[in-house]
């Protein structure tokens, strides 16, 4: 099973503390959300899991090996990173192209997963022509393009519509459901709520808590209560209300 | 072929700005040719035939902005974290982008050789001068203006890669051409100018020019001079790029 485990991470930015002392690990066949407020270090977290940034101590294990050491990257990880990693003048297929002839991977996955994205109609189109909903699409595809046994995606549902969230709540599903390791950074609690088995929450770079949700209680309001008392934001929230 | 440089091959195929920039080239150098023609170059001297088609070399500012595409392109689009994530390594990914791009920045420089034969050939027969593509000179000047091209997008790769950037990139080699290299080669000298790499670049494509080759090295030396700086760049592309974190 290829669980991704992340053991004593840290990462400084010059004097800046972005994460200290991260450990977690999301399971294998499980969805499992990563959540924290906007820059308690979720993005940086998943750039160390995938070789981008270099950690200043500790590791990130994918089925006990690190990103770097993967014998085929793209067949064993998917990510989705930013809406707006694509050259603005190149075709959504030609897009996936590329990235199969990276990764040694067959043609014929490019026209299966623009279908299973619901962009097949589109693939002919410049991505400069794309909506935000449908780049965060193209993202999902080219994640899935190597069929990996792990998906690491931060913030997927931003810019899909309601039909597009439920589309993807579907997805992760399924794709848990198959026995992948998926790990989800997200903001949409309620979104969560629906769709993890685990979750990871962290603020100021430090985890806060790691396992599954039923031990914070399953519901919406149960999970975002939780979420702003462990992240130290409640005090925040009230005074908003 | 390996995966990497089959990728950026597809890269290239893709999109229209790298071709648009290629493009340039010859017709530079097909104006730098005529102009010399229209504003008076005797065509019935010989030396005149050779600073013609030394023409060629023009075509390598823009392979020098082709290569800086390859690297600070991506960093540009953000394209370059998926391209990392293909290849955790990275070197293979600098290593890739040099062969591909030397390639293509060679074959522009064919296209650019092929142009200024055609362009001095159709004037010759114009003016009524006799146009000789058999002499040694010719395919000297012509082969160093190819070798040119192929240098220049090799150090535009590297330079690009550590950058990173492309505005800045672009900006710091056009002020180096411009202004630069000019105002350095004055405080130098003549003795030291010549390895600076637009005199090695002269030397290397204007081989048969008997009024300035005094101060320039002889071909085959602006040829190893300009290698070396292909080399240093590209050394230092790779070991900039290794670590970098990419945020």
């Amino acid at each position: 099973m290829t669980q991704v485990e992340v053991r004593g991470l840290a990462k400084e930015f010059g004097r800046t503390t972005a994460v200290q002392d991260m450990s977690f690990t999301a399971p294998a066949g499980k969805v499992t959300a990563f959540l924290g407020p906007n820059g308690s270090g979720k993005t940086t977290t998943l750039r160390m899991v995938l070789g981008l940034v270099r950690p200043t101590a500790g590791q990130a294990l994918i089925g006990g090996v690190s990103y770097q050491r993967l014998a085929q990257p793209r067949r064993q990880v998917g990510a989705l990173l930013e809406a707006t990693s694509f050259h603005p003048g190149r075709r959504a297929r030609d897009h996936l192209r590329v990235l199969a002839a990276a990764g040694g991977l067959p043609s014929g996955r490019v026209d299966d997963v623009l279908g299973q994205v619901g962009l097949a109609e589109a693939a002919g189109r410049r991505v400069r022509e794309f909506s935000l909903g449908m780049r965060q699409r193209l993202g999902i595809a080219a994640a899935l393009l190597g069929d990996p046994a792990v998906l690491l995606l931060d913030e997927p549902a931003n810019g899909l519509d309601p039909a597009g969230h439920a589309w993807l709540r579907g997805l992760l599903r399924d794709l848990a459901g198959a026995g992948r390791t998926v790990l989800v950074a997200s903001h949409l609690l309620g979104e969560v709520a629906q769709t993890a088995d685990h979750v990871v929450i962290v603020s100021a770079g430090q985890l806060r808590f790691a396992g599954p949700l039923r031990e914070i209680g399953g519901s919406n309001q149960e999970l975002e209560s939780a979420f702003l008392s462990l992240t130290g934001e409640a005090s925040y929230a009230s005074r908003d209300a | 072929m390996p995966a990497a440089m089959r990728s950026e091959l597809r890269k290239l195929s893709t999109v229209r700005a790298p071709w648009l920039l290629l493009a340039a080239g010859p017709l530079v150098v097909l104006a730098g040719v005529t102009g010399l023609v229209q504003s008076g170059g005797n065509v019935h001297d010989p030396a005149t035939q050779g600073t013609a088609l030394a023409h060629v070399g023009l075509a390598a500012v823009f392979t020098l902005m082709f290569g800086m595409l390859a690297v600070a392109g991506e960093f540009r689009h953000g394209t370059i974290t998926d391209t990392f994530l293909s290849f955790p390594g990275r070197r293979a990914v600098i290593v890739a982008k040099l062969a591909v791009y030397g390639l293509v920045g060679g074959l522009a420089g064919v296209v650019s050789s092929l142009v200024a034969v055609a362009a001095t050939a159709a004037w010759w027969a114009a003016k009524g001068g006799s146009f000789h593509l058999s002499s040694a000179g010719t395919w000297r000047t012509l082969g160093g203006g190819v070798a040119v091209s192929i240098a220049f997008a090799l150090i535009g790769v590297g330079l690009g890669a550590l950058i990173r950037n492309l505005v800045a990139a672009v900006a710091a080699a056009l002020a180096w051409i411009a202004l630069v290299e000019g105002i350095a080669g004055q405080l130098l000298g003549s003795g030291l100018a010549r390895w600076l790499p637009f005199y090695a670049s002269e030397s290397l494509d204007r081989a048969t020019l008997t009024a300035s080759a005094a101060r320039l090295l002889p071909q085959w030396g602006g040829g190893l001079v300009l290698l070396g700086y292909a080399a240093a760049f590209a050394v230092a592309a790779v070991l900039t790029t290794l670590n970098r974190d990419v945020t």
